[in-house]
Parts: structure tokens; C-alpha cells; sequence
């Protein structure tokens, strides 16, 4: 609803054009094309890199039965102890938290203490974790800080997801009439997708027995949704959410915390074994009204994408990656974003594996969700996947999301596991 | 070894918002008070927003609260999306209802983005993409996104 | 591995008013660039990247970054959200600084947006449920939540207030007139200010001990308001200053060390901070910003220093955490004009949040109305040229503490000791 009044007139004058900025600096690296295997080489970067030195998922759950000092507490100390560092190294830390989701207004205010900010110089980032890894990473390359924290998490048990999206709304009108929220806008973007480039449901639900079966590999993933024996015929006949979408093809809200340790690239190479670079990252937010967007396909995340691309200089992604983990909302959403990137077209299928974990699909606690995109493509670099492991990964690319139809997206580049 | 007591609160806080819409906004409910639809045209580059704007993202301008650059636009449009549901999202929660309705992204005639709002008294079945739309007006007008009912199918079929 | 250098290069405001009934949220924030651009002399094309914030609990608008990005000129470019309740302007200004001396390719210039349009909501709402969670097993003992928003409402901010100014005044002796000298001659700067909420000229220390307690030791006459408004500020790279300003103000230090709780520890459990004027976070982050910046005796090198203090008696503790005045002095230094601003060390010379305190965007204007005194553009401009000052924030419940030390000049050339 809203008030009306009204007063002076608006006095904004004309002001004088500013050039154009100039060109990023290129760093002098010489570029060779990757050799076939799958190996990471040499590539015309322009940025510096940072390094992942640990991290930790606490395995999410439709109620995890703990409150959320306790979840983010095991997140972080579970990173440190995982890392054989110690709260003491800690400089920074930056957590990812949403005070509707938490249900108070600055939700970093409590958790201080239990997140081992305590004396730290910390913050908070009001945006899915991936994004927190961002400032974590910025705060690295500032030179101001060695070891920086980066956590997030909600409990779905605890809120109504749904209802948070709603407040998101345009309040000076779409709001009140309360039909706008995260589900109709995924009816919204995947009849778009569909009738734009003649995708069938099928099509779109292989992508969710995928994930679900994905999943079932995934000793981390919410148990609800690890299915071998899942089929097209259980997604497509699942609950409608709104459609064309079903219930079984939403990354359905739930309880969970992650933490990634971040350290300048000196430090990080003495303090582990196995870091994993952070070569490259872009992010860029779209159009906020759906009526004005093309939802078939991803602006932002093709935006991100070149950013992204151009500071890790990747070429040609789909002979350059390996892997991805991308974050995606629904089934659907994984096309339109793997298309977005350059790895697939609505009518070719990616050929490198996508959300080999299960995606979001595998779990979605909001605001954990991107940051365990990045844990797991660590996790395929160094090795640690398990079930899910995907032989010879040497350049993976995570991506995190905010906003109806991922209005912002954030994608990263991750290297390693390369002789040092 | 440790026990534990989990303990479940629940309680409800008053808050009210009330949010001012600003002056292009007021002019617009002004209009819809009067069953009208009254959308801006941004003089640089002529997009027309329905409901009204002060600053057109495609060109980062400011549009000129003038007489000129209101736009009267008809109480039709076109269907460019639509979504069907019976789970309803309120401020307050989420439930799934008996019945089911169909949401559509509305291109209303002459303006250049589109609103949300029900399709009326039709199954999703009878939707198609293209379709044209006129206005249901709800019983009570009070110059609020609520006078608008919904849209029905255009011809009276 | 080290950051580029970063200079502020340009600063704006939207009029702040208790009700700023003429404009929506999104539009009063575009208000605000609007005014920084025309400040740095440049158009939206020159903005790289975004940084927003605010405390969404006083609008009820979750993640409005989303739905203002037009407003702002975001449309297809990075944007970051940081949101730290009380904090969050100085956390935006910090936000903004990391944005750009982490040399990301691609992010050169970096617009920081603050605002709260607090008239929307209900403000003891909005101040309460920072609590709520923390508290709501006393619904077991038969307190309603609505009980509950009516003694944090005033309990919450003004109530941690009067604890840590109680203890503030036994250890200083600063007593009521003091603190109605604080609060008369920030009102007196705001009258010099354009967009601020309370220009009070002619407001006197009588006047403010006439008017009845809220909650000992602070009068009504002493609170801040609580104002709608926002402010952006553009922060960039030593090379790419230059274009925009003729005195860039490079950002040598920032820090944000947090503290535990003074009130309710976590989960309810009791009270951390004993003596909550103590404050270790506002010292630590002092000796972290000051030692990035060179700075070894800030009492001496700084010119002039915005600090958080929508309660008088925090103006006066903050300038002794933060190193400007000695222990328990920094009330005589508002009977003797030090801090006026003809004074020695001048200090809030923008009115301060005392007189205009629009939450998301108050951390970021002490940032602003440094770089402005630095620069030679403030509102209210002091007769000294400021070489050297201080942003300062605090918030939480009053755990959390912001600090920016800007100069006129770099770091690297910076002569201190160290």
C-alpha cells in the first residue's frame, strides 16, 4: 500500500560528460592453449590470485536441530581444525546472513562470538556467500589481511523462504497485490525459456533427475533430495510449484552453514599443501522488472561470465574447464545459465559435467548455497569428492545468485591442483 | 554425554510499513482512481513505463514530471508470460490453495514493460502466450495496485 | 601482496527530513547520486561498480538493492551489498575502499550508496527486533513480543546508551551541562548544512536541560531524530582522482573490529561488556586504521574527526577511544573550543548524527563530510585547512565499530613514525 503526498519540484541540472575509461591493464603472461587432459596452464591473467586454505560444509538438513550460532560456529571451527590453523591467524571475516531470513534486523550483531570474529576486524555482506568470498577475496588482495573467513548460511526451518521473496517486491506497487515471489517467477522464466527455444518439460526435468541422482553421490547433500531412482516421470508428475515448473525440479530451502578460508597467495602457499586458486571473478546485476527482461536467457550471468573470463584468461570455456558448480534455482535455471556462460545452447547440451554435487537441487540453504558451489569445486580440485568426483580437475568455475531470476549473478574462476 | 533441549518460540510483532510511492507514482493511482491507466514516456529515448517512472534505466535519465511526457494508455494489453498456482505467498505465509490461478505478465497496449496480475475465471489451459486481455476493475476503486481485479480475455469470449 | 591506493573523489546528499514524503525510496537514493556525480563532476558512465547498503528492518524491503537498481545507474554492473545495521554506512564506505584497491579487473571507480527511509516503517520496530530472537524464550514466561518491541524500543539503542553513559560520566565527570553543550553545538553546525534534519542556531544549554528525561542521563532535548535520506559517495584510484576532484582524499586505513555484545551475550545468555564505554573494538580498530595509515599520534595528526554520536556522551567517549583527546578530557575540550569549528581539533562540524540520523546512510556521511572538509567543499567548512580526519561508526548493540583515515595525502609518501 502506499502514501501519497506531494511538494517541490525536482532541480537536477545537466552535468559535463566524462571521458571514457580507459583499457584494464593486461598483465605480460605468455598464453599457451591448454594441451589436452585437462591441465591448467599459463594464462594471460589480469589479476592477482588468491588462495582457498580450507573450508567447511555442515551438511544441511530440513532442521538441522541446532541454532545458528551453533551451525556457524561448527562451519568455522570446522574450516580452521580442517585447515590445522588457528582462530588467532584469523584476520578478517566476512559472513553472509540475511536479517529476513534470520529474522532480526542486523544479523551479524550476535554472532560475533561465535563465528570467531571476536576482536576481528569483520562484516558483513547482505548477498548469497559467493558474494561474501568476493569481499573475503578483496580484503586479501588489499594486503591488509592474511587470513580472512568467509561463512554463510539460514534456516529454512525457521522462515518462510517463500514469504521473504515477496518482500523483496517493488513496494510502491507490485508488493501489495502479493502475486510476485520466487516461484511464479520461476513459472515465469521457465515457460520463457521454453516456448523461446521449443525446450520440452522433459528436457528440463533430465536436468532435475540429474541433480537428484547427483545428489545421492554427494555424502553432504540434503537427504530429501538424494535419489538414484528417481525418473522423469517422478519429476514431471511431482507437485506443481507454479508452472510449468514442479516441485521436484526447485531447489527446495533448508537449513545449513558453509565457511571458505581465504590467504594471500605467499602466505597460502606456505600455510597448505593444496591451495586452490581463485583466478578469476566477474559479477554484474540486471533489470530488477521481469516484464523488461529476457528470461530465456541471462544477462547478468553472461556478463559476469566475460568478467569473470577476461581476469583468469580463459578463452575458450568449454575446452578450458573442467568442471562447474553453478547455483541454480530450478532445473531450468541451470540451462539458461550454463548457456549464459558458453558452455551449452538450448539446442546442445553442455559436454562438461555441471553440478556433478547435485547443484542446488542437492540443498539450498539460502546464502550457503553459492558458497558450497565454490567449496565443492575445491573439493574436485583437490580431490575430495568421493562419489562425485570427476577425474582430472584442474579449472573449475562456481557461480552464486541473487535476485528473481538470478537478477545478480556472480561467477569464479578456481585452479589448482598442479605441481607446485 | 550431552542432552539436548530444544525449545521452539514463536511469537508475533506488530510492524507496519507503510511506504510513499512518490510523485509519479501519485499521479498514476490519481489516474487508476479514475479507471485509468496513465504511463511515462522518457523523452530521450521514448520507452513508455507503465506504471511510471522517475528515471529510465535504459538511458539513466531523469523523466521530467511534465504534462507532455504523461502517456494515456488504453485499459488493454497482451499477454506475455503467465504462471499457474494454487500456493499463495502473503507477508505473512505461504499455504497452497484448493483452487489454482493463473498469473500473466500483461503488456499493456502503448507501453513498453508489463505488470502482474491474474488472468479471471479461466483455466490455464485456455491461456496462450499473445492473447488479449481488457481489465476486470475490482467493486472497490481506491487509487491502489488493488483496484485492478484482474484481466479477462478481450471480445468477451 | 599490496592494494592500490584509493581516493575518495566526490561525495552527495539528498535533503534529509523527517518525513520525505515527495519521493519513494528508490527515488530519494537516486536524489543522492544525482548530487554526487554533479560533486565529482562526471556522469554515470565513469561508475565501474556499486557498493549498497542500509538496515532493511526499518523499511521492510528485503534486498531493495534489487528493485532500486535503475535508480542508481546499476543496470549491467557489479554490485555488492554489505548491510551491518547501525555501521552499515561506514561499512559501505569500507566496502567501497576494498572494491577498489583489490585491483579486480575491471573495477577502477566504485559508487557507495547508503539511505534509510526509516519514515516508511516504525523506527522502535525496526531498533527492537535486533533482539526479538535473542529474547523470545521470555514468551515463555509470559512477555509478548509486542511488550517486548515497547521496552527494546526505547530499551534497545537509548537504553545500552544510558548504561554506557553512566559509566562514561562516573569515570570523566562530565556532567548534564556537558553533554547539553555536545548536543547545542552540533545543532549549531547542522543550521550551517543543507540537507540535515535539525538546524537548530539558536538552541542554548538551558533549553535542553528544561526538557524532560527519556532516560537518564539523556533529555529529550539531547536524542537524535530519525531522518529519511541518503548519501553516495565515489571512491577510485590514486591515477583516476584526479579527474574527478582537484584534492583527492586517499583512503590510508580502515578497520571494523568487533566486540561481544554489551547486552544479552548470544542466545540470551547475559552481558559481555561490563563496562560498555570501554569499547575495545573502537581502540583496536583505531590502532589498526591508524598504524595502515602511519599515523602514531593521531591527538596530533588528525585535523578533524566526524564521529558516530547520536547520544552526546558518545561523541565525547569516541574521541578518547579513538585516541584525539585523553582519558576523561574530551568534555573539557567542548568548554574550552577545541572542537568548535574555528577550534583546534574540530569535530562534527556537519551537524554529526546527534541532528540527522538516516541509519543506512549516517556511517557513510561521516565518511563524506571528511573527505569534504579535506577537500574544501564541506557545507559547513571549517577556517583550517584539514589535511588529515576521521570517518567514524558504531552500532550493533554497540559491539560493532567502523573507522576510515582519509588524508590529503598517499600513504606510501606518508612521513610518520612508526
Amino acid at each position: 500500500m502506499g502514501k501519497k503526498k506531494s511538494s517541490k519540484p525536482p532541480a537536477t541540472k545537466p552535468t559535463a560528460k566524462r571521458a571514457a575509461k580507459p583499457a584494464a591493464k593486461e598483465a605480460a603472461t605468455e598464453k599457451r592453449t591448454r594441451p589436452q587432459g585437462g591441465q591448467a596452464s599459463k594464462r594471460e591473467r589480469t589479476m592477482e590470485r588468491v588462495g582457498i586454505v580450507g573450508y567447511y560444509q555442515v551438511k544441511p538438513s530440513m532442521d538441522l536441530q541446532m541454532d545458528r550460532y551453533e551451525a556457524a560456529f561448527t562451519a568455522v571451527r570446522g574450516a580452521l581444525d580442517g585447515a590445522k590453523l588457528k582462530r588467532k591467524d584469523l584476520t578478517s571475516v566476512v559472513s553472509a546472513t540475511n536479517d529476513f531470513y534470520d529474522g532480526r534486523t542486523i544479523s551479524n550483531c550476535f554472532t560475533v562470538e561465535a563465528s570467531g570474529s571476536y576482536l576481528k576486524d569483520e562484516t558483513k555482506v547482505e548477498m548469497d556467500g559467493a558474494y561474501a568470498v568476493l569481499y573475503g577475496m578483496m580484503r586479501v588482495l588489499s594486503g591488509n589481511h592474511k587470513l580472512v573467513a568467509v561463512w554463510g548460511g539460514s534456516m529454512a526451518s525457521c522462515f518462510p523462504y517463500e514469504v521473504t521473496s515477496l518482500l523483496s517486491t517493488d513496494p510502491t506497487f507490485e508488493r501489495s497485490t502479493e502475486l510476485l515471489n520466487v516461484m511464479t517467477a520461476g513459472g515465469f522464466q521457465m515457460r520463457s525459456y521454453m516456448n523461446r527455444f521449443g525446450v520440452s518439460a522433459e528436457e528440463i526435468a533430465k536436468v532435475a533427475v540429474k541433480n537428484h541422482q547427483n545428489a545421492s553421490r554427494n555424502e553432504l547433500a540434503l537427504a530429501e533430495s538424494q535419489d538414484e531412482s528417481i525418473t522423469l516421470d517422478k519429476v514431471l508428475g511431482s507437485d506443481p510449484l507454479s508452472s510449468p515448473v514442479t516441485d521436484l525440479m526447485y531447489a527446495r530451502p533448508c537449513d545449513g552453514m558453509a565457511c571458505i578460508l581465504l590467504a594471500p597467495e605467499q602466505q597460502a602457499l606456505k600455510i597448505t599443501d593444496h591451495p586452490i586458486w581463485i583466478a578469476g571473478v566477474g559479477y554484474s546485476q540486471e533489470n530488477y522488472y521481469l516484464g523488461e527482461r529476457d528470461l530465456s536467457k541471462s544477462r547478468s550471468m553472461e556478463d559476469a561470465a566475460k568478467m569473470a573470463f577476461k581476469a583468469a584468461g580463459i578463452t575458450d570455456p568449454k575446452k578450458e574447464i573442467d568442471v562447474a558448480e553453478i547455483f541454480e534455482h530450478f532445473a531450468h535455471e541451470e540451462l539458461i545459465l550454463s548457456n549464459a556462460i558458453g558452455l551449452s545452447e538450448p539446442s546442445s547440451p553442455s559436454s562438461i559435467p555441471i553440478n556433478p554435487s547435485g547443484g542446488a537441487i542437492s540443498g539450498n540453504a539460502l546464502f550457503a548455497t553459492g558458497l558450497v558451489r565454490l567449496i565443492e569445486c575445491a573439493k574436485q580440485i583437490n580431490n575430495e569428492a568421493k562419489g562425485h568426483q570427476i577425474d582430472g580437475v584442474h579449472t573449475a568455475i562456481a557461480s552464486g545468485q541473487v535476485g528473481f531470476c538470478a537478477q545478480n549473478n556472480i561467477l569464479f574462476v578456481l585452479e589448482g591442483g598442479e605441481k607446485q | 554425554m550431552v542432552q539436548k533441549h530444544i525449545e521452539i518460540t514463536e511469537g508475533i510483532v506488530r510492524a507496519d510499513y507503510e511506504y510513499w510511492v512518490g510523485k509519479y507514482m501519485d499521479h498514476f493511482y490519481e489516474n487508476l482512481e479514475k479507471q485509468q491507466f496513465t504511463g511515462i514516456r522518457c523523452p530521450s529515448c521514448n520507452k513508455v513505463y507503465l506504471p511510471p517512472r522517475q528515471v529510465c534505466g535504459d538511458c539513466f535519465k531523469t523523466i521530467p514530471l511534465d504534462d507532455a511526457n504523461w502517456v494515456d494508455l488504453a485499459t488493454t494489453g497482451t499477454l506475455i508470460n503467465f504462471t499457474a498456482t494454487n500456493q499463495e505467498v502473503s507477508e505473512r505465509r505461504k499455504k497452497k490453495n484448493e483452487k489454482t490461478t493463473v498469473i500473466g505478465l500483461i503488456k499493456i497496449d502503448g507501453s513498453d514493460t508489463a505488470i502482474i496480475y491474474p488472468v479471471l475465471d479461466v483455466q490455464e489451459s485456455d491461456v496462450s502466450i499473445g492473447m488479449k486481455l481488457e481489465v476486470v476493475w475490482n467493486k472497490k476503486i481506491t487509487g491502489s495496485p488493488e483496484d485492478i481485479k484482474g484481466f479477462k480475455p478481450a471480445g468477451g469470449t | 601482496m599490496t592494494g592500490r591506493q584509493v581516493a575518495i573523489a566526490g561525495a552527495g546528499f539528498c535533503e534529509h527530513a523527517s518525513k520525505r514524503s515527495d519521493v519513494n525510496m528508490a527515488e530519494m537514493v537516486h536524489e543522492a547520486v544525482e548530487n554526487c556525480l554533479k560533486n565529482a563532476n562526471c556522469d554515470i558512465s565513469s561508475i565501474d561498480a556499486f557498493v549498497n547498503g542500509n538496515m532493511p528492518g526499518f523499511e521492510g524491503v528485503n534486498l531493495p538493492e534489487l528493485w532500486m537498481t535503475d535508480w542508481m545507474g546499476a543496470r549491467n554492473k557489479p554490485l555488492l551489498r554489505v548491510t551491518t545495521g547501525g555501521t552499515t554506512g561506514g561499512s559501505i564506505g569500507i566496502a567501497g575502499y576494498y572494491n577498489v584497491t583489490a585491483g579486480i579487473p575491471g573495477i577502477d571507480t566504485v559508487l557507495v550508496v547508503g539511505f534509510e527511509h526509516q519514515s516508511c516503517g516504525d523506527t522502535s520496530v525496526g531498533l527492537a527486533s535486533v533482539a526479538y530472537a535473542e529474547t523470545s524464550i521470555w514468551t515463555k514466561l509470559g512477555l509478548s513480543m509486542d511488550k517486548m518491541t515497547r521496552i527494546f524500543g526505547a530499551g534497545a539503542a537509548i537504553g545500552i546508551s544510558s548504561y554506557q553513559a553512566i559509566n562514561y560520566m562516573k569515570r570523566s565527570g562530565a556532567t548534564e551541562e556537558d553533554l547539553a553543550r555536545v548536543v547545542v553545538q552540533n545543532r549549531h553546525n547542522a543550521a550551517k548544512n543543507w540537507y540535515t534534519h535539525l538546524k537548530m542556531p539558536n538552541l542554548t544549554i538551558e533549553e535542553i536541560l528544561e526538557t524532560p528525561f527519556i532516560s537518564y542521563p539523556f533529555r529529550y532535548g539531547m536524542v537524535t531524530p530519525a531522518s529519511d535520506g541518503a548519501c553516495a559517495v565515489i571512491f577510485t584510484t590514486e591515477e583516476k582522482a584526479k579527474d574527478f576532484t582537484d584534492i583527492p582524499v586517499y583512503v590510508n586505513g580502515v578497520a571494523s573490529v568487533s566486540n561481544e555484545s554489551a547486552i544479552l551475550g548470544y542466545s540470551g545468555s547475559g552481558a559481555c561488556q561490563l563496562d560498555p564505554c570501554e569499547q575495545i573494538g573502537a581502540v583496536e580498530s583505531a590502532k589498526l586504521a591508524y598504524s595502515q595509515a602511519g599515523i602514531s599520534f593521531p591527538e596530533k595528526e588528525i585535523d578533524y574527526a566526524e564521529v558516530y554520536s547520536p547520544l552526546p556522551t558518545q561523541e565525547l567517549q569516541w574521541l578518547e577511544r579513538l585516541g584525539l583527546f585523553e582519558e576523561n578530557t574530551a568534555h573539557l575540550r567542548y568548554r574550552d573550543g577545541t572542537t568548535a569549528p574555528n577550534g583546534e581539533l574540530p569535530v562534527n562540524c556537519s551537524g554529526g548524527v546527534n541532528s540527522t540520523n538516516s541509519i543506512g546512510a549516517s556511517g557513510l556521511e561521516r565518511i563524506a563530510e571528511a573527505a569534504l572538509q579535506i577537500m574544501g567543499k564541506a557545507g559547513n567548512q571549517v577556517p583550517r585547512t584539514v589535511h588529515t580526519a576521521i570517518g567514524h561508526s558504531w552500532g550493533g548493540v554497540i559491539n560493532l565499530v567502523t573507522l576510515m583515515v582519509m588524508s590529503d595525502q598517499q600513504k606510501r609518501k606518508w612521513k610518520g613514525v612508526a
